[in-house]
């Protein structure tokens, strides 16, 4: 039974990384620049929520302080560093946002050194269901990372927020046109996109520990997620984390845990030859 | 006062920064203006310019009264100026109904109601409402299009070929349409490939040539203008004269 052990740990890996990969993939729809920034951001995002729960928050008034640093640290480095640059071409901007993941992380290896730490959640007896081996606190986070997705979706499909980042994303001048101010949407985007990037770090820490490197662990994850499922398209982007999830964890069955890092690789460079534009392309959503 | 006055404005795109030189040109309130010329001319350009979505080099772009040279695409729709661009004019992923919600984006509440007119005026609209605006024909897109633009009640229109791509019988349509529509009381700068069709519904006509409007008066004084018939609306030996020679040749006369 590992290969059904495999591919419900790859669905619960899946359902957190399609938190972040959704923050990811709706930048890139709004701003057209990948933000690598997220690495560094994901990390600040666990952070923040480990201290917060540590200070004796519950897990959503964590969560709330993780989107919340996140969020505020994302719309600074993109209003001072990264748009500024959007203009000359999305590759100066790509590359200035890698800076800034670096020098998050390097902010928070000053403040808390290398140390692997772990959030102090109430111990509980695994689940067996037949074969197949679940923790409850697996299954509390999986159903946060639901419940987040489903509002990010409600947000984007009925409030008028939502659309008009949709309506900018997908033909910005007719956007301006209409009064949509492109400066405001494009707030919008760093604050939710990387807000999200951060709930998505402290989820992933939950399940294990987190470190200074805890972000750029999950970067090529994140990314290979949105690929699969075509940058710019949210419900692409869940698609993909799901499939990684599985890739990731079926792969330490085959040829074992230090190869896991290269199923990102792979599916990145498989999707962009034979289909670029990704699963659901841009027009999804 | 005019509803639109132009006066020496200069403008283009990063790469190209003077694709209109020294334009002008007035729309009176409730007036239809076409503006026809070869193609290159500038003519979107010169939409473009006055809708905000370009920045201009120089000029006066006076709209009720206020100088909105410089000010952005949103600030000027707010003041109450539709712009239908000849492209890209609806939003693609979004359906039919979003369309009309996003064009409404400015006075949430007069949006139901308006959505609620344009269906009674467009059936087809409320036939497709759930469709994707990218599943729409052709000529279903431009009457979403220009959908979209009344839904903040404008005062002026600004048309880039509307009837680009429609058949004659859907193009006939759509001047009626716009015919209605400025009875309402809109007015209307048009730019038009039909060049007889425009003339002829529009109270007065500009002709642009390399980012200049060279010629202006009566659509039905232009319309029988030998140089401007032989040069846009096909002579009789040639049904199209090629715009390059056109325009050279139309410099010279003027
Ligand atoms: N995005 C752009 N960047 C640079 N130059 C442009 C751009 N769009 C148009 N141009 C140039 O500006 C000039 C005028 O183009 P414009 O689209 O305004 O012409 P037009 O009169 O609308 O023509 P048509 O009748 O073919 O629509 C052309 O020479 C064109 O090459
Ligand atoms: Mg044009």
């Amino acid at each position: 039974m590992p290969i059904l052990q495999a591919l419900v740990n790859g669905l619960v890996v899946g359902t957190l990384l399609a938190v972040p990969a959704i923050g990811f993939t709706s930048m890139f729809a709004v701003l057209r620049f990948p933000n690598f920034a997220i690495s560094g951001i994901a990390t600040l995002g666990a952070f923040a929520g480990y201290l917060a729960y540590g200070a004796g928050l519950q897990m959503v008034g964590s969560l709330v302080v993780a989107f919340a640093a996140a969020a505020a640290a994302g719309l600074f480095f993109d209003k001072t560093a990264h748009l500024p640059l959007v203009k000359q071409g999305a590759l100066p901007a790509a590359i200035a946002s890698i800076a800034s993941g670096l020098v998050l992380e390097n902010v928070i290896r000053l403040g808390f050194g290398n140390d692997f730490r772990g959030y102090d959640r109430p111990i509980a007896r695994d689940m067996y269901i037949g074969d197949i081996r679940v923790s409850p606190q697996q299954l509390e986070t999986m159903a946060i990372a639901l419940a987040i997705m489903l509002a990010v979706f409600a947000v984007l499909a009925f409030t008028r927020v939502g659309k008009a980042m949709r309506a900018s994303a997908d033909n910005p001048e007719l956007a301006a046109l209409k009064g949509i101010r492109p400066e405001r949407v494009a707030a919008m985007a760093s604050f939710i996109g990387m807000g999200l990037v951060g709930v998505g770090g402290m989820l992933l820490g939950l399940d294990s520990s987190i470190d200074p490197l805890t972000g750029a662990r999950i970067l090529l994850s994140i990314f290979a997620a949105a690929v699969l499922g075509g940058l710019g398209s949210a419900p692409g982007a869940v698609l993909g984390a799901f499939m990684i999830g599985m890739a990731e964890e079926l792969s330490v069955l085959a040829v074992g845990s230090p190869y896991r890092t290269a199923v990102g690789f792979f599916a990145i460079l498989i999707m962009l030859t034979l289909r670029p534009r990704g699963l659901l392309g841009e027009r999804a959503f | 006062m005019s509803l639109l006055s132009i006066t020496d404005l200069r403008g283009g795109y990063a790469a190209a920064d003077e694709i209109v030189k020294d334009a002008a040109l007035r729309v009176e309130p409730g007036e239809i203006v076409a503006l026809i010329g070869p193609n290159g001319a500038g003519k979107s350009t010169l939409l473009k310019l006055i809708a905000g979505l370009l920045r201009p080099r120089g000029g006066q772009i006076q709209f009720k009264g206020q100088n909105i040279a410089g000010l952005g695409a949103p600030e000027i729709s707010r003041l109450g100026l539709s712009f239908v661009p000849q492209e890209r004019n609806v939003f693609g992923v979004m359906s039919v109904a979003e369309n009309l919600e996003m064009g409404g984006y400015l006075d949430g509440a007069h949006a139901r109601q308006r959505i609620a007119e344009l269906y009674e005026r467009f059936p087809m609209l409320a036939d497709k409402r759930r469709a994707a605006a990218r599943t729409l024909s052709g000529g279903q897109r431009q009457i979403l299009a220009m959908a979209i633009a009344l839904m903040n009640a404008p005062d002026l229109l600004l048309l880039d070929e509307p009837t680009a791509g429609l058949s004659p019988r859907a193009a006939e349509e759509l001047f009626g349409t716009i015919l209605a529509l400025n009875k309402g009381g809109v007015a209307i700068l048009m730019v038009e490939q039909n060049a007889l069709e425009a003339l002829s519904v529009s109270a007065r006509a500009y002709v642009l040539v390399q980012g200049r409007a060279e010629r202006e008066g009566r659509g039905d004084e232009l319309a029988s203008d030998p140089t401007v018939r032989d040069l846009f609306l096909g002579g009789k030996a040639q049904p199209m004269l090629a715009s390059r020679g056109a325009s050279t040749e139309l410099g010279e006369h003027s």
